[in-house]
């Protein structure tokens, strides 16, 4: 669905406004849904809106105070105003345009942004519910793990025109298939 | 035997969907109790960052997973969304199987639903994983146990993206924590009709807890019938976040039932000219669209549930609910038809299934 305020983006955010018992639903992308929120208040979303929280946090990149405060933390200055996600590639922009992380380690790669945004997300900072069960005696997630790990391989072996060593690769996956399936 | 993707719709079609089926508690405002959870594989790209081969390496393991574990019952079925036509999509997102963002996804995206349809797994939609499992009537503690039950079996096959301070990680940050939304499905027609029902969605969007309509995010809300969610994922067990979204549901169930007395007590015509004109539309219409339709069948319902109106009983109400929506229509015509065309049938199905009940 594409964004109702640009018509370029696909439409991530679903505003439902009920306006004298008249409802109204608009899609916005990201970009827009923080442009409008701006000018118009009632565009709010369950009493927030994420895209709006993650621009406006990010506009923070671009204060000099914070920018000192990033560098001071140890980042680098060549990422003074885009951080990558050296897990994925997802960058500040992506995640301000779409309001969505790439990969796991986003979460580590763009923690300062995100703290204060769950802050306002959520009711509290911390998990407290479910965890995975620590039955380390099963050995099939790391095996599902592996098997993964070698489809990556294949994948990049085959792009490099390295045939033997993707055969090789192809027959481990295969056993690896055999055992998970076991 | 393996089957193809027409032959799993049918089957899907043979049985009762579950979750509309057998009456659950409160079931005259509460339709269905709803919980999905949100996972996803360790240092893997999220759908939104990943390659198409890396999304198919995923749905590949996934569906090994699913099988392996069995976390779904030997009888599930299997869909490959990108071998679906838009219309086979269509049906599944009717049936709340799959969500609308899942429908336009293709490679890499598939489902797998268990045959009763009361708990499926979608792969690649916004997270690797969503399952969902569903009930009907109010019981987020059943569905609870349900769909946690799923979760554990699936993790000791997949591992998934966990972070000992915020929890399961998901590509939305509004999901990480439990990654979980748990949803109750609400007729509220006396809330609306008496006029109480903006200042109820704002009370509610003020505890934190969204208000959607029948077919979740950008749906509009046909038929009376509103969907009521958690919004914060993070900071609260699941089932701390069940108790605080079961009392507000709680309340709004008593607030609906009083709005129904008071109408009856006060505006006992209003009240019956409103279900006996739905009544006349849906017996004697020839050209019905599917927002009239759900506007109606929501109209007889409320008759229905306060004992009023004996003519039709809530089963049927509760199907056409579903078979009244473009794509089920046309599985019924076996056919595709035009908007126009299916206005028409939709009318002869309403009428033939209203008429037929008179008779018996």
């Amino acid at each position: 669905m594409l964004c109702d305020g640009c018509k370029k983006n696909d439409a991530t955010i679903h505003i439902q406004e009920i306006i004298n018992g008249q409802k109204k639903t608009i899609h916005l992308c990201g970009e827009c849904a923080a442009r409008k929120s701006g000018d118009n208040p009632a565009m709010e979303i369950g009493g927030f809106n994420i895209a709006e929280m993650l621009y406006n946090l990010t506009e923070k990149l671009n204060i000099p105070g914070f920018q000192q405060a990033l560098q001071q933390g140890g980042a680098a200055p060549a990422q003074e105003k885009a951080l990558v996600c050296s897990g994925c590639g997802w960058t500040t922009e992506g995640l301000r345009n779409s309001g969505r992380l790439g990969c796991p380690e986003c979460y580590n790669t763009f923690r300062d942004i995100l703290e204060a945004a769950l802050e306002n997300m959520h009711r509290g900072k911390l998990h407290v519910g479910k965890k995975p069960g620590s039955d380390s005696s099963d050995e099939s997630p790391r095996l599902m793990l592996e098997l993964m790990n070698y489809q990556k391989e294949l994948e990049e072996l085959i792009q490099r025109e390295e045939y033997e060593k993707a055969a090789k690769v192809r027959d481990t996956i295969n056993e690896l298939k055999k055992k998970i399936k076991k | 035997m393996a089957m193809d993707n027409k032959q799993k719709i049918d089957s899907l079609l043979k049985h009762k969907v579950s979750w509309l089926e057998d009456s659950g508690p409160d079931d005259d405002i509460a339709i269905s109790s709803r919980i999905r959870l949100a996972r996803n594989i360790k240092g893997t790209p999220f759908p939104i960052a990943a390659s198409p081969e890396q999304l198919n390496n995923t749905r590949g393991a996934i569906q090994m997973a699913v099988e392996k574990s069995n976390c779904l019952g030997a009888s599930a079925l299997c869909f490959e969304m990108e071998k679906l036509s838009r219309w086979e999509k269509e049906l599944l997102l009717e049936r709340r199987l799959v969500s609308n963002e899942f429908i336009v996804r293709d490679g890499g995206a598939a489902l797998i639903v268990k045959r009763n349809e009361a708990a499926g797994v979608m792969i690649n939609e916004e997270d690797h994983i969503r399952m969902q499992a569903l009930s009907p009537g109010f019981q987020l503690d059943e569905v609870w146990k349900n769909i946690s039950k799923i979760d554990s079996l699936l993790e000791k096959h997949l591992p998934f993206a966990y972070d000992s301070k915020l929890g399961y990680l998901t590509s939305c940050p509004t999901n990480v924590g439990t990654g979980m939304r748990a949803s109750v499905m609400l007729h509220l027609p006396g809330l609306v009709l008496s006029g109480q029902i903006n200042a109820a969605i704002q009370g509610i969007t003020k505890l934190g807890l969204a208000v959607r309509g029948i077919f979740g995010e950008g749906s509009d809300n046909q038929g009376n019938l509103f969907q009521v969610s958690n919004q914060s994922t993070l900071g609260e067990s699941e089932p701390q976040i069940i108790e605080r979204l079961g009392g507000v549901i709680k309340q709004l169930i008593s607030h609906e039932k009083n709005a129904r007395l008071t109408l009856i007590e006060k505006n006992q015509y209003f009240l019956l000219d409103h279900v006996g004109r739905a009544y006349g539309i849906l017996r004697h219409a020839y050209v019905l669209s599917s927002e009239e339709a759900l506007n109606s069948l929501s109209d007889i319902r409320i008759g229905v549930d306060m004992g009023m109106f004996s003519t039709v009983d809530l089963h049927t109400v509760n199907e056409l609910f579903l078979t009244i929506h473009p794509a089920h229509l046309q599985k019924f015509a076996g056919k595709e038809l035009s908007a126009e065309e299916r206005d028409v049938f939709r009318a002869s199905m309403v009428r033939d299934r209203l008429k037929n009940l008179k008779n018996t």
